[in-house]
């Protein structure tokens, strides 16, 4: 003869069962972090390089300074759908360098003269101001100092250029040291599927 | 060449006077009236700051300007919708192909001008709408370069386009026909009277004396020059938020000038030093804020 649970044993099943489902969650997410699935990755809308609002400060280049290896493993990357193939472009040349004889800034921004910059289509041999140009960033060189990020930010420039850390360097470690000096905890552990949408 | 700023009217908010989100462009009419769009409506302001009127526009206005006769003209993101001086709906231009993202209107001979700045040029029609022929992309880059993504002109008494080219830090003057007539301006970050960053200057108007008003960003400033390029004067000097780009800028029979600074949602007047005797200069740095 079947008998109707009681209220309390109702209560007892669904409490049983979430206390289930909540550990096999936590297993899981336990089970993704230590395969690898988290990693560092660097909040743009936090880090005072890219962070729209934040201008006339110094940029921060705590990224460069701060990882263990000799060159950090974190870079700066062009995003060229983006930028704006600007004729002078505040993150390739110092904008307040003094104007040489061909009516460009003298110097350039980068410490490191990682940003190469070349004219691309139909090249106006005439009027420099008549080509668009593309900026790459050699990873090679860029050891993440965040001084084009800085420069290239709205409303100077178009934030075409951002920090990103690059995984092939990267030692992942468990205290990163970048992390523990970034004033804006902008250097954040994330799983990886979370890293890539905010990507 | 000297200018006070001499109050700030309106500013971020949800009044009828204010802006919640977007305050993009303006203009003054001929009794020196203030207009100014954004968010989707059109303000109409006393050049004491005093709310006159405020009617909804169909979509963002992202530029505004008032014929003689009062029709006001608000552009928009495919459109351009005509306004009687009471603010009821005359007409609307659409095309979404040819006014992707009006940024500018001005008015020359017969012609109605509309600067398109998803398209990079400036486009020539008749007074009903009809298209007649484009300004400006008759040239190697098909168009101007505006990596801010905001095209603005002027138009002088004689008919001649004053058009800022940013990206080569130019400002153009072109014929009602677009006929390039020649450009001034240079790239320098360190001289003010050059333009500095990737693209100055960003905005432009026309003192009815024949000098050129231009706003620049980073650092956003007001410059005046003579129409051949010599710097007269530099205005608003830390008046605006570092944040500011494409400040849209007008200017009333007393040669004052209104500019917007379009991170804190205001309209900052600048007075001639040597003029406007009627009114008290603001203390260095305050501003007076008139909200209606």
């Amino acid at each position: 003869m079947n008998q109707r649970p009681t209220r309390r044993e109702v209560l007892g099943h669904a409490a049983r069962g979430a206390t289930v489902v909540g550990l096999g969650g936590l297993g899981l997410y336990l089970a993704r972090k230590a395969s690898g699935e988290s990693v560092w990755q660097i909040n743009c809308d936090k880090c005072v390089n890219s962070r729209l609002g934040a201008v006339g400060v110094e940029a921060c280049d705590l990224c460069a300074t701060d990882c263990v290896l000799a060159l950090s493993a974190v870079r700066a990357v062009n995003d060229h759908a983006k930028c704006g193939r600007c004729y002078i472009c505040p993150a390739y040349f110092d904008i307040k360098s003094a104007v040489d004889e061909e009516g460009l800034p003298s110097q350039k921004l980068c410490p490191r003269d990682a940003i190469e910059r070349k004219p691309i289509g139909w090249i106006d041999p005439d009027d420099p101001a008549n080509n668009f140009y593309e900026y790459t960033i050699d990873e090679k060189l860029c050891n993440g100092c965040g001084e084009c990020v800085m420069a290239c930010k709205e409303p100077a420039g178009l934030t075409s250029i951002r920090l990103v850390v690059r995984y092939d360097l990267c030692l992942d470690c468990n205290r990163c040291s970048i992390a523990i000096v970034c004033p804006d905890e902008a250097y954040d552990r994330k799983p990886l599927d979370e890293h890539e949408a905010a990507g | 060449m000297q200018y006070h700023r001499q109050r700030v009217i309106s500013g971020k908010g949800v009044g009828r006077a204010e802006f919640a989100e977007a305050l993009r462009g303006l203009a003054v009419d001929a009794q020196d009236r203030l207009y100014a769009v954004g968010d989707s409506k059109l303000v109409v302001f006393s050049l004491q700051g005093e709310l006159l009127e405020s009617w909804a526009t169909e979509r963002p206005g992202y530029s505004v300007a008032v014929t003689t006769s009062g029709t006001v003209y608000v552009g928009q993101p495919g459109q351009v919708q005509l306004f009687d001086p009471d603010g009821k709906p005359l007409d609307t231009w659409r095309d979404a192909d040819r006014m992707g993202l009006v940024t500018a209107i001005g008015f020359g001979g017969d012609f109605v001008l509309l600067a398109d700045a998803k398209d990079r040029c400036i486009r020539r029609y008749d007074q009903h709408g009809k298209y007649l022929g484009e300004i400006g992309r008759d040239n190697r880059m098909k168009g101007f370069l505006i990596p801010n993504r905001h095209l603005d002109f002027a138009v002088d008494a004689a008919g001649v386009i004053h058009a800022g080219n940013p990206g080569k830090h130019r400002v153009e003057r072109y014929a009602l026909d677009g006929q390039l007539l020649g450009h001034w301006g240079r790239f320098d970050g360190r001289d003010p009277a050059g333009f500095s960053g990737c693209c100055n200057p960003t905005n432009v108007a026309l003192t009815r004396g024949g000098h050129l008003v231009v706003t620049t960003k980073a650092e956003p400033l007001v410059k005046v020059y003579t129409t051949d390029g010599r710097l007269l004067a530099l205005v608003g000097q830390g008046d605006f938020d570092p944040n500011c780009k494409n400040m849209d800028v007008a200017v009333d029979s007393q040669g004052r000038i209104y500019v917007i600074d379009t991170a804190r949602l205001q309209i900052c007047v600048f007075a001639p030093a040597d003029s406007d005797s009627t009114t008290q200069p603001a203390q260095p740095g305050a501003g007076e804020t008139v909200r209606p």
